[in-house]
């Protein structure tokens, strides 16, 4: 059957809507939603912010023995800055606290995206019903989570590092400088953004495979 | 396929848009059956206009839901264009979505967000149509309909008829073989449905386009060229437009 024959061919076509415009489609996306995707963005760049402000000034403090000058670390010892005996317990407990930030920020993250999805069911089940296939969903959705995990992130480590400095500014003066290493800022940098953007788009997995797997007919029938 | 059969074979490609044979569709409610469709025959001509009529129920949706490529068969061939669905893949379904059929809803369905160019320019994005041709098409489109000075307006600053104008323009994006129309005056005034039903027409007259409604409205059987009543997961019957004594507001079957 010649029709069917060329059908197949056609149907590569759709498929290979490409990355480009699907980015291009995710992005307007995003543009459009502004107010929502600043909320979500929002709360990866706080969680985020949390994490690298955590491990640069637990970074700074580790640095007090080697290079900080006798009388910063004995004024310190006197205000209740800085408790040499107890550093291990301190640091017990602001894991804990990193692992709960970065966890609530991954159930916000979810939760996010499951309302994102579930606001648009008709609008991908209109989409669907106009040619859009599965994958196409699916991408559409993960660019638009990456994107906004992305910003989120690179913005949070750049804050919580700031931050860092300026409250350890208040707390060792001058000093702060000596103490901080830079391939150590570097790498925290780059390890926050890193996380928030693996639990942006591990919390946007489920959503988005959610949205690519619904039935048009479901999709068009869900009363919003 | 000697001369003789292929000659038989276009005939028929070119008559015959929609075909079902001896459909069937069973959901299962627990471990009980329920036949949604319980064998469906007909086929629909080429630039036919066909008003599908039927209680709220009947298996109205789920023919309706098949023609349009959304649903498959469990028993039976549905021919579009023929080229039997069931035989598709999900890819080669979107396809027959995005190429052959035209979707227009009860509720518009377009993506507020987005304005009537961009609504009418969707679909052609999905059959890779390069951009500027989309822009055009649909701007001529959008035209066509009788919103051209609102191409830049988006769905929530226009009234409903308007809406379903710009969802007339965006099933016609890609020249589908059919449209389908689930009872696309259903919520808009008289004097405006009617409007919609007039463009409805005029496309099907001067495109050539097959269009096939579910519809509750007298006035869209009336300029339709058969009716189908389905009831109970059958075709109870087709009736020529002749056939019917429509007046204002109520119907008289012969």
């Amino acid at each position: 059957m010649i029709n069917i024959n060329n059908n197949q061919n056609l149907a590569s076509e759709v498929e290979s809507l490409s990355f480009s415009k699907t980015a291009k489609i995710a992005l307007k996306g995003i543009k459009i939603r502004l107010w929502r995707s600043l909320i979500l963005i929002a709360c990866i760049n706080l969680a985020i912010a949390f994490l690298s402000y955590i491990l640069t000034s637990n970074s700074l403090q580790r640095n007090l023995e080697t290079h900080a000058s006798k009388e910063l670390i004995e004024k310190l010892i006197r205000t209740g800055n800085y408790d040499p005996d107890n550093i291990q317990n301190q640091n017990i407990q602001t894991y804990w606290l990193l692992t709960l930030a970065v966890l609530i920020s991954f159930v916000g993250i979810v939760n996010a995206m499951l309302m994102s999805v579930s606001e648009r069911f008709r609008e991908i089940g209109t989409m669907k019903c106009l040619g859009a296939l599965d994958s196409f969903v699916l991408k559409l959705f993960l660019i638009e989570s990456a994107f906004i995990g992305t910003v989120g992130s690179i913005s949070g480590g750049l804050i919580g590092i700031i931050l860092a400095f300026i409250e350890g500014s208040f707390t060792y003066g001058k000093e702060v400088f000596n103490l901080s290493n830079n391939s150590v800022i570097i790498s925290v940098f780059i390890l926050s953004s890193v996380i928030g953007i693996t639990i942006t788009i591990l919390g946007a997995l489920y959503p988005a495979y959610q949205a690519s797997k619904m039935k048009p007919v479901v999709a068009l029938r869900a009363e919003l | 396929m000697n001369n003789n059969q292929n000659t038989k074979y276009d005939e028929l490609l070119s008559a015959y848009v929609v075909r079902a044979i001896n459909v069937k569709k069973i959901y299962m409610m627990g471990s009980h059956p329920v036949y949604a469709l319980n064998g469906v025959n007909f086929s629909v001509k080429r630039g036919e206009y066909i008003s599908i009529m039927g209680p709220s129920g009947s298996g109205k949706s789920t023919l309706f839901n098949m023609i349009g490529g959304l649903d498959k068969p469990n028993e039976g061939r549905i021919y579009i264009d023929e080229v039997d669905i069931a035989a598709l893949n999900p890819i080669e379904l979107a396809w027959l979505r995005c190429h052959k059929v035209g979707y227009i809803f009860q509720t518009y369905n377009l993506i507020t967000v987005a304005t009537a160019l961009d609504n009418v320019m969707l679909p052609m994005t999905f059959a890779g149509i390069q951009q500027s041709d989309a822009q055009d098409k649909a701007a001529e489109l959008l035209k066509r309909v009788g919103l051209g000075e609102r191409i830049l307006h988006k769905p929530l600053e226009m009234s409903g008829g308007q809406q379903q104008r710009v969802a007339i323009a965006r099933a016609l994006a890609n020249d589908p073989s059919i449209v389908l129309a689930d009872e696309p005056t259903a919520n808009l005034d008289k004097k405006t449905g009617l409007q919609i039903i007039e463009l409805l027409k005029e496309i099907n007259l001067t495109q050539k386009v097959t269009i096939i409604t579910a519809t509750h409205d007298y006035k869209m059987l009336d300029i339709s060229d058969r009716i189908a009543w389905v009831r109970d997961g059958k075709i109870e019957k087709f009736q020529k437009r002749y056939e019917l004594d429509i007046k204002e507001g109520k119907l008289n079957v012969k």
